[in-house]
């Protein structure tokens, strides 16, 4: 027993690294915890360190549909829950009409005609007519499934309500058809950027993973795992650079994806090592801001003779 | 178990992490999976159900590594202390032989003990700490064992230390650091935090031109989180007014191709305008501190509030904007009270230098935020411009930070100016502020 979280943990680490995504011990934790107690994971971050492709990996190690739902404003329970098929249910009443009449046939006066009509009312709000959108899919497959609710920052404050009963119960209530209960819990990933402060509600039901940029020697893993055709001798220049790069005072930071981005272009350029010249000309990949770009320029001779040392 | 997790989550709360019961009985859930051999995992593991922000987590770490730091010396304390007396001499006082023959678990059982009659559980703050542990030392008899090694050192006339007399004052550093251990956890779960809320609660009613400058750092923290508060509470009414409708007339004009049934329904949204905020502030000598203050909050608005441009003056009035939009709000204020500050008030000309400025950009949607005391040092009025500005705008707010029943005496003329505002409110503390602005925003969108 007391072996057990531990070797598990070390698992999926291992199990990660397969499928290309190198990961600190605290994500294998949260990963084997959310498993374990079957709860989500909320993951915070700046941009670009990994949280989606966290749960990409997720969804490939545990072999499981990857259900994806991203965020927005504005975002409401018709596009992320469920939604009647309005059309569908108006041109079957079209289509019904003759059989209505039928159905109506002989029935006197509106109280009789509407008790006979009220046998079938149902039938336009059953499965046949529901629209299942991300979150119900995943609450009703049968096979289990990874859950990324995306960027979940972006969406309303109601929208987070919603999520409340889903997360904690792994159940919604629709109106019509009553409790849908999951078959099999998903595994639930929701990740946000912190563009505004996610509500405590949320929060309380979540695990909460932080993953801030990754130290140089975990860098250096990741590239060697993304981008394996780099030499050894750029790899560590090339991180040692970006490293050197996110002490500056800058508008955006160069996150992993970015760095990952770059080793690729230096690849395409043929480097096998790199120098002020490469660097330079190579910027655009890395930083996202013009003045970033122009503050860098002034520092590369520094941070190209830093990763040389 | 159980009770160490309590105990930490205690501590937790005391450097300000919030944990709901929720969260407890989660750890205690995680704990089962997990125990406690594993200090690493332990910390992962508590760290992913107990601290939801970086800022959490970061004094989570500090505070796991205070809080579970004396089992680890306990295991290192049974490696590297070997249960040796190779002395011929004898040590005489109590905590000497104490310290010399019984085990580590019995020393810490004394220290509990002796912390107890020391009353930790009194322990508030932390400055108190070096009070604790000095009064716990006493207590065990540090005292006698000082005497001692002070004979020891005094028979030793050649200078080279005895081994008894090495060995006990190591013994007792290595006490004194274990008490101070001690103190400090204790302090951990005991001192609370009623400490900062009481003086919060003060700052928060004390007039904002006495507080003094050494606290300026605090209660600049203390505004961010009530604008934080307000933010809150103002992003998330704003959300009500964009509830989707159904737009009946657009849904019928769509649909008239489908025989007037209506396939496609449309939504209408209504818009939400954030308020624009114009913020003119006094700041000579007598309201300068207040202006800071204001000045600090609506900066830290920016969230909810989309537009705001701001204007200082003592004689001449000129825009601050820029300086505030950077990252250093504290040094942009002293640099702009510093720049415009010191002359005498004349709001006749700081008017019409407001409205020669910017009486274009004012509109419907505006607001127009006056901090004054309205002592115009008996020169002219000029009324008419702030009519002007009345006018256009949606809403001109005027706070005096002096109290009411001191406007329009002497040199103020809160009665003329109050003619074309909006609204006057009486604004000398931070809670005053707090509210006044919680009105605003209600008001300007």
């Amino acid at each position: 027993m007391s072996r057990g979280p531990a070797k598990a943990i070390e698992d999926i680490t291992e199990g990660f690294a397969k499928h290309q995504y190198i990961c600190s011990e605290q994500i294998s934790t949260a990963v084997y915890l959310a498993n374990e107690l079957e709860k989500p994971i909320l993951i915070e971050g700046p941009p670009g360190v990994g949280k989606t492709e966290l749960a990409n990996t997720a969804a490939l190690y545990y072999e499981k549909e990857l259900l994806r739902l991203q965020c927005y404003e504005g975002l409401d329970e018709t596009k992320a829950l469920y939604e009647w098929k309005y059309g569908k249910q108006i041109l079957y009443t079209q289509i019904l009409k003759e059989q209505m009449q039928e159905v109506l046939e002989g029935a006197k006066g509106l109280r009789e005609s509407l008790e006979r009509l009220s046998k079938f009312e149902d039938i336009f709000f059953s499965e046949q007519f529901l629209e299942s959108r991300p979150l119900l899919q995943s609450l009703t497959s049968t096979e289990g499934n990874v859950l990324l609710i995306d960027e979940v920052d972006k969406a309303d404050e109601e929208f987070e309500a919603l999520l409340l009963e889903i997360l904690s119960e792994f159940q919604v209530s629709i109106p019509e058809l009553g409790v849908r209960k999951a078959v099999v819990k998903p595994l639930v990933i929701l990740t946000s950027n912190n563009s505004r402060e996610i509500g405590d509600a949320l929060k309380r039901r979540c695990l909460h993973l932080y993953i801030p940029f990754p130290d140089a020697k975990l860098e250096r893993e990741i590239i060697k795992a993304r981008v394996p055709e780099i030499s050894k001798r750029l790899q560590v220049q090339l991180v040692d650079f970006v490293q050197g790069l996110r002490e500056l005072d800058l508008k955006k930071l160069p996150a992993i994806s970015e760095t990952i981005d770059w080793a690729r272009t230096l690849i395409i350029l043929n480097a096998d090592e790199l120098n002020q010249d490469l660097a330079k000309s190579t910027l655009n990949v890395l930083l996202k801001h013009q003045q970033d770009i122009d503050v860098v320029q002034k520092e590369v001779p520094r941070l190209v003779m830093a990763s040389d040392g | 178990m159980e009770r160490v997790l309590t105990d930490f989550v205690k501590a937790l709360r005391n450097v300000n992490i919030r944990v709901s019961p929720a969260e407890t009985l989660d750890a205690t859930e995680v704990l089962e999976k997990v125990g406690f051999e594993n200090r690493e995992l332990l910390k992962n593991t508590l760290s992913l159900t107990l601290s939801k922000t970086p800022e959490e987590k970061e004094k989570f770490n500090i505070c796991f590594n205070d809080f579970f730091r004396e089992k680890l010396s306990s295991e290192e304390a049974a490696i590297t202390e070997p249960p040796s007396i190779s002395s011929e001499q004898h040590a005489n006082s109590e905590l000497a032989n104490q310290l010399l023959e019984e085990s580590y678990a019995d020393v810490q059982l004394s220290i509990s003990k002796a912390g107890e009659e020391a009353e930790i559980r009194e322990i508030k703050y932390f400055t108190q700490r070096s009070v604790f542990s000095r009064r716990i030392l006493d207590i065990m008899g540090v005292g006698n064992l000082e005497e001692e090694l002070a004979v020891l050192g005094k028979i030793n006339k050649d200078g080279m230390p005895s081994d008894l007399e090495q060995q006990l004052r190591n013994e007792l550093t290595h006490l004194r650091e274990r008490v101070s251990d001690y103190v400090q956890q204790q302090f951990l779960l005991h001192g609370d935090v009623t400490g900062e809320q009481l003086r919060e609660q003060v700052f928060k009613s004390m007039n904002m031109g006495q507080i003094d400058r050494s606290y300026l750092h605090e209660v600049h923290s203390l505004v961010r989180k009530m604008a934080k508060k307000l933010a809150n509470m103002h992003s998330r009414r704003k959300k009500n007014f964009r509830r989707g409708k159904l737009d009946i007339r657009k849904t019928i004009q769509d649909n008239w191709v489908n025989q007037g049934i209506l396939f496609k329904l449309r939504w209408s949204y209504k818009k939400v305008d954030r308020p624009k905020i114009l913020v003119i502030c006094d700041v000579s000598g007598s309201v300068g501190a207040y202006a800071r203050f204001m000045l600090m909050f609506l900066f830290s608005l920016t969230e909810v509030v989309s537009k705001i441009r701001a204007f200082v003056f003592s004689s001449h009035l000129g825009e601050v904007t820029d300086e505030f939009k950077s990252s250093n709000l504290e040094h942009s204020i002293e640099s702009a009270l510093s720049k415009y500050g010191g002359g005498s008030t004349d709001y006749a000309h700081a008017f019409s230098d407001f409205v020669s400025l910017c009486i274009n950009e004012i509109d419907k949607k505006t607001t127009v935020v006056i901090l004054g005391d309205a002592r115009n040092n008996f020169g002219p009025e000029k009324a008419e411009l702030l009519k002007s500005v009345y006018e256009r705008s949606k809403q001109v707010y005027w706070l005096n930070p002096e109290g009411k029943y001191r406007w329009n005496t002497g040199d103020s003329v809160m009665n003329t100016y109050s003619a074309y505002c909006t609204k006057v409110f009486e604004c000398g503390t931070l809670e005053q502020l707090e509210r006044v602005i919680s009105t605003l925003l209600r008001t300007a969108i």
